[in-house]
């Protein structure tokens, strides 16, 4: 199946060679234990994917990165908050050991979603040529984060996005005619191994998909993305000409970029709805796992040598 | 119970950085039911009502396997798992339980027994693995680092479920392998098979045979007596090895007796917790449920 940018996604199973390396250092970096729909569409224009990296990387390993996606978190929990608590949590009988998993993983996606939409956002100012890192403090550039899954992360596991259970593929395919997806997202993939659970939480998410709150909350939210991306300390670049130089479209990865653009801040804001169910929003504004920091170290020709 | 009757069931507790979920039923004297791979707590489940009439029945995911933890970067062996089960013991404050192991769950009751002696009153071994009698050449092709790359988790899962059918004597209903294998059918399940394959080591058995002589506690070796994974023999060389320990085998029963002859088993559990003190080690002998 084709996905976003009609890019047929890499999954890290299917992953080898450069592919299987950067999605290592993905998680590493990034801190998370599982590669998301994004990266692995990213990894279907293959000719490019290590260049794409090789240019965002040292953004993603940045202070100013992890606080830009805190802000993005605490900023869609208020737009969360004033949708209300969906209520899903409630209406399914789980059990203890069940209800835990589920919190962990919404825990994973709402710690990794703000950092992948400030990511698409940087990507997308730099294909349109927006120059990033220019006029930014040095302090910034003066301390990295502490590479390393968190080690109380839970796995990014997820159901195949053709299941086998009749009443998970009728929900997949209205998730992706809702939300207009070539692809269901991981979260959704992930919540389905709790199909009573997502059973009850995607209508309660789908209510209000089309309210004029949400649209406007994630609206809001696609903005500060892009005014973080631009304070990110360094420049990124991924020009049309570099793309097609590498025998790449560069059209083809702007829609894919946009459409991610389009779907992340939704995403954000229905995770932090359903994580209302289990946390109160002071405790959701915080980072799930805040991330340690080392002094940054800088490769010049002078340390080369 | 069904398979999602069992999930909800599942209780859970954070070790440290890791987490095991596990089933607290029935209440009164602790049987603890320490499940083998590549199954899950589920394993115990036709057992699991009929003991806890009368008895506190725990039923834990070993680390890795089921519903615990499947993150990575953490040790899998039959040792850590006992250190693990001793950490949980102590979280619901039981000082003491019956320890019933099957297959690498034998393994970790064996650890648990000579490592942590005051956790087990009396230990029970079913089809356990044992000596180097372990891992198969299946499971041990499935620890290959690159193995859960290969085919998808729909492929391995069918191929497990061969696998599993062997250790059946009747041939067990597609929905009951489905259960058995629930947790492994995605990726990160696969992957954490992979790692619990990696982790099967037979010098952790190897290194307790010495060891075995001078294990002083009350034991039952129950064994199915078809058993293609964990021949009879393993079970005669337990029930010689250990001092105070019988030998119980299940007639018409292949690796899952629990499965098999629920009734058999509970039998022979029930007769061997209602002994009053074990019988000295020149008594040890087979008797067949």
């Amino acid at each position: 199946m084709l996905g976003f940018g009609r890019r047929r996604p890499v999954s890290e199973r299917r992953a080898s060679g450069e592919t299987e390396r950067i999605f290592h250092e993905i998680e590493q970096t990034f801190r998370v234990t599982g590669i998301n729909l994004e990266f692995r569409t990213l990894a279907g224009f293959d000719k490019l994917f290590p260049v794409l990296w090789e240019e965002a990387f040292l953004n993603v390993e940045t202070l100013a990165f992890e606080e830009g996606a805190d802000h993005l978190r605490a900023e869609a929990v208020q737009v969360a908050r004033a949708l209300g608590r969906p209520g899903a949590l409630e209406a399914v009988d789980l059990g203890e050991s069940e209800r835990f998993r589920l919190r962990a993983l919404l825990a994973l996606y709402h710690y990794v979603n703000p950092k992948l939409l400030l990511f698409t956002s940087a990507l997308s100012l730099a294909l349109r040529g927006v120059g990033l890192g220019a006029g930014v403090d040095e302090r910034a550039t003066e301390e990295s984060l502490v590479r390393g899954v968190p080690p109380a992360m839970h796995p990014m596991e997820m159901v195949d996005e053709e299941p086998d259970d009749p009443r998970l593929r009728a929900i997949f395919d209205d998730i992706r005619r809702t939300l207009d997806l070539p692809s269901v997202n991981s979260d959704y993939r992930s919540l389905a191994l709790f199909p009573d659970y997502l059973a009850e939480a995607w209508p309660r998410l789908k209510s209000l998909v089309g309210s004029a709150r949400y649209q406007q909350g994630a609206a809001e939210l696609r903005a500060t993305a892009r005014t973080l991306a631009k304070r990110l300390p360094y420049p990124i670049a991924l020009s049309r000409a570099r793309i097609e130089r590498l025998g790449e479209d560069p059209d083809a990865l702007a829609r894919a970029l946009d459409e991610f653009e389009r779907i992340l801040p939704a995403l954000i804001v229905n995770v932090a709805r359903l994580a209302l169910d289990f946390e109160p929003p002071e405790r959701l504004e915080r980072s799930p796992f805040p991330a340690a920091t080392r002094p940054a170290v800088h490769f010049t020709e002078e340390t080369a040598e | 119970m069904t398979l999602r009757e069992w999930q909800r069931k599942q209780r859970v507790m954070q070790l440290g950085d890791r987490f095991l979920s596990y089933v607290d039923e029935g209440g009164g004297r602790p049987i603890v039911l320490v499940h083998g791979m590549p199954t899950w707590g589920f394993v115990w489940e036709p057992l699991v009502s009929r003991l806890a009439r009368d008895h506190r029945v725990l039923v834990p995911d070993l680390l890795g396997f089921g519903c615990s933890d499947r993150g990575e970067g953490f040790d899998r062996s039959i040792v850590r798992q006992a250190e693990a089960l001793d950490a949980w013991l102590d979280g619901l404050a039981v000082d003491r339980a019956v320890v019933v192991g099957h297959e690498i769950g034998g393994g970790v009751a064996l650890h648990l027994a000579a490592h942590f002696r005051r956790r087990v009153g009396r230990l029970v071994l079913l089809d356990s693995v044992g000596y180097d009698s372990w891992p198969s050449e299946p499971l041990r092709q499935l620890g290959h680092p690159r193995a859960w790359r290969r085919p998808s988790p729909r492929t391995v899962c069918a191929l497990l479920r061969q696998l599993l059918r062997r250790g059946f004597a009747r041939a067990p209903s597609r929905e009951l392998l489905d259960g058995l294998l629930a947790p492994y059918a995605t990726d990160v399940g696969m992957r954490s098979l992979a790692r619990d394959a990696a982790a099967l080591d037979p010098n952790l058995t190897l290194e307790l045979s010495p060891l075995l002589p001078h294990l002083l506690v009350p034991s039952l070796v129950l064994w199915g007596a078809d058993d293609p994974f964990q021949p009879l023999r393993i079970g005669e060389r337990f029930a010689w090895d250990l001092p105070l320990a019988k030998l119980v085998v299940v007639p018409g029963a292949r690796h899952f007796a629990m499965i098999e002859r629920p009734d058999a088993v509970e039998r022979a559990l029930r007769e061997f917790l209602a002994e009053e003190e074990a019988r000295p080690p020149s008594e040890a002998r087979a008797t067949t449920h």
